[in-house]
C-alpha cells in the first residue's frame, strides 16, 4: 500500500489554540478519530498540508446536559455516546451509533466527525435530525450555531469554511412522552454502509401522536427530514392505516440514486418499510 | 518528531514522521510484528491493539496521536490469565488456521470478555465484527470465545 502523504501535525491543548491554528495555517484539516480521514489521506482524496488533532483539547470531550440541551463534544466517540446514560433519552441515536462500523471504529470515530464527513449514508445523521440537532461552530470570528441540516451542503460536502471547527452537536432535552428509533437496511448487519435508513421521533399524548419527526439516510444528496410525512402523522393515532399512509408518503418524499449498494427503486421501497418499522418501534418505546 | 508512550508497560520514545501510522511505527521502528498489516483501511481488524484499553485499528491511528498514551499488543498480555485461557480455547477449538487474523481476533475477544465475562452468541459476533477471518468461517472462533468465557468464569 502507498504510504500516507506528508503533512505537518499539530496537537493543540485548548480550543483557543486549535481555532488559532485553523485560522493561520494554510490548507489545514481538523482530525478527531481519523477513521474516515486516514483512508482518504491514503487514497490521496484529501491532501492537507497540516492536520490539527483535536483529541488533546480536553474541553471538547464530553456528553452532557447543559441549559436544556443534550450536548455532544467534538471528540466524543461513538462508543462514548452509545454508553452515555443521557442518551437513553434519545434511543434512536443509540440505535445508530452503537452499530456504526465495528468496535475498533466506534472506539475511535466521533459523532461530530461522522456528521462533518457529510456522507448521505452517515448513520448518526437521521437520528440527530429528528431531535432537531444543532451544530456549534468555532472560528476566529463569532461562534455560530446552525441547524444540523445546514451542515450538509451535498454528498460528502459540508458547509464549513476552511478555518471553521465544529465543537459541539446539541439537541433539546426531549420530553418524557417522547421516544424514537433508527432502522437501517444493509447487505449485512456488521460493519457496512446503509443501503437506506430511517429515523422516527414521536411524542405521544394519550394514544395520539402529538408531534413527529422523520428523517432518512442514503436516499438523497444528504440525510433529509420529511416534513410531508410528519404532517400525516401529527395529531393522529399511530394505527396501521396512518402508518401505511406515512410509508407511502415517505416513498414519494425521497430522491435516491442507483449505486453499488442498491437501486433507486429498491431504496425508495425500503424507505416505506424502514419508516413503518421505526414508527412501531418508537411508539412502543414511549413509556 | 519524537513520540513517547507506554508500550506493554514499558516507556518508549520513538523518532518518527507524523504521517507514519501507529501500525507502521510498531512494526518497523519497534519490531512488534503481532500487529498485522491487512487492508490499511480499518476494515479487516488484523492490526487491532488496545489504546488506553480500548480495541482500535492501529492502521487508522497516526504515530503522534499516541503521545502519552498506553498501547497494549498481544505481547503485553502474554501472562494475562484471560489471554492464556483465550489462547488455549483458540487452540483446542481449532479457531486458528493460517493465523494472520489471530492476534487481532484475540485482542478483540480479550476486550469483549474483559468487559462482558458471559457474552451471548450475538454479543460475541458483535465483539469480533471488526475482525475478518478468511479461513475459519468464524464458527470455531465464536465457539472458542464462548469456551474461554466458561474457562475464566464458569457460570
Amino acid at each position: 500500500m502507498k504510504p500516507l502523504p506528508q503533512f505537518q501535525y499539530h496537537a493543540p491543548k485548548t480550543l483557543m489554540e486549535a481555532v488559532e491554528l485553523m485560522d493561520t495555517l494554510e490548507n489545514a484539516k481538523p482530525v478527531t478519530g481519523g477513521t474516515d480521514l486516514v483512508p482518504l489521506l491514503r487514497e490521496a482524496a484529501c491532501r492537507p498540508s497540516h492536520l490539527v488533532d483535536l483529541n488533546n483539547v480536553a474541553e471538547l470531550n464530553y456528553v452532557r446536559e447543559h441549559e436544556g440541551f443534550i450536548c455532544i463534544g467534538a471528540t466524543a466517540t461513538h462508543s462514548q455516546v452509545a454508553s452515555s446514560e443521557l442518551m437513553r433519552m434519545a434511543p434512536a441515536v443509540v440505535d445508530a451509533v452503537s452499530r456504526i462500523g465495528s468496535p475498533q471504529i466506534r472506539n475511535r470515530g466521533t459523532v461530530a466527525g461522522n456528521l462533518c464527513n457529510a456522507s448521505p449514508a452517515a448513520d448518526s445523521a437521521p437520528p440527530l435530525l429528528v431531535y432537531d440537532a444543532e451544530v456549534r461552530i468555532a472560528s476566529s470570528g463569532e461562534t455560530a450555531i446552525i441547524p444540523l441540516q445546514e451542515l450538509f451542503a451535498g454528498p460528502k460536502i459540508n458547509c464549513l469554511e476552511p478555518n471553521e471547527l465544529v465543537t459541539e452537536i446539541r439537541f433539546p432535552v426531549p420530553p418524557e412522552s417522547s421516544s424514537s428509533s433508527f432502522k437501517r437496511i444493509a447487505r449485512r448487519r456488521a460493519f457496512t454502509l446503509s443501503v437506506a435508513s430511517a429515523a422516527a421521533y414521536v411524542e405521544m399524548d394519550g394514544g395520539v401522536c402529538s408531534e413527529s419527526r422523520v428523517a432518512f439516510g442514503s436516499v438523497a444528496d444528504t440525510p433529509v427530514r420529511a416534513p410531508e410525512v410528519e404532517e400525516l402523522l401529527n395529531g393522529n393515532t399511530l394505527d396501521d392505516e396512518t402508518i401505511s399512509m406515512a410509508a407511502m408518503a415517505a416513498k414519494r418524499s425521497v430522491s435516491p440514486v442507483t449505486d453499488i449498494r442498491g437501486t433507486a427503486e429498491y431504496r425508495r421501497a425500503m424507505c416505506g418499510v424502514l419508516l413503518e418499522r421505526a414508527l412501531h418501534a418508537a411508539a412502543g418505546r414511549v413509556s | 518528531m519524537e513520540v513517547s508512550f507506554e508500550l506493554n508497560g514499558d516507556p518508549v520514545t520513538v523518532t518518527v514522521d507524523p504521517h507514519v501510522t501507529l501500525l507502521d511505527m510498531l512494526r518497523k521502528e519497534l519490531g512488534v510484528r503481532s500487529v498485522k498489516k491487512g487492508c490499511e483501511q480499518g476494515e479487516c481488524g488484523a492490526c487491532t491493539l488496545l489504546l488506553d484499553g480500548a480495541p482500535v485499528a492501529s492502521c487508522l491511528v497516526l504515530a503522534p496521536q499516541v503521545e502519552g498514551r498506553f498501547v497494549t499488543t498481544i505481547e503485553g498480555l502474554e501472562k494475562n490469565p484471560l489471554m492464556i485461557d483465550l489462547r488455549g480455547a483458540f487452540i483446542d477449538n481449532g479457531a486458528v488456521q493460517c493465523g494472520f487474523c489471530t492476534p487481532g481476533m484475540l485482542m478483540s475477544a480479550y476486550a469483549l470478555l474483559r468487559d462482558n465475562p458471559h457474552p451471548g452468541m450475538d454479543e460475541v459476533k458483535r465483539g469480533i465484527e471488526g475482525n475478518i477471518c478468511r479461513c475459519t468461517g468464524y464458527t470455531k472462533i465464536i465457539e472458542a470465545i464462548l469456551d474461554a468465557a466458561e474457562r475464566i468464569a464458569p457460570e
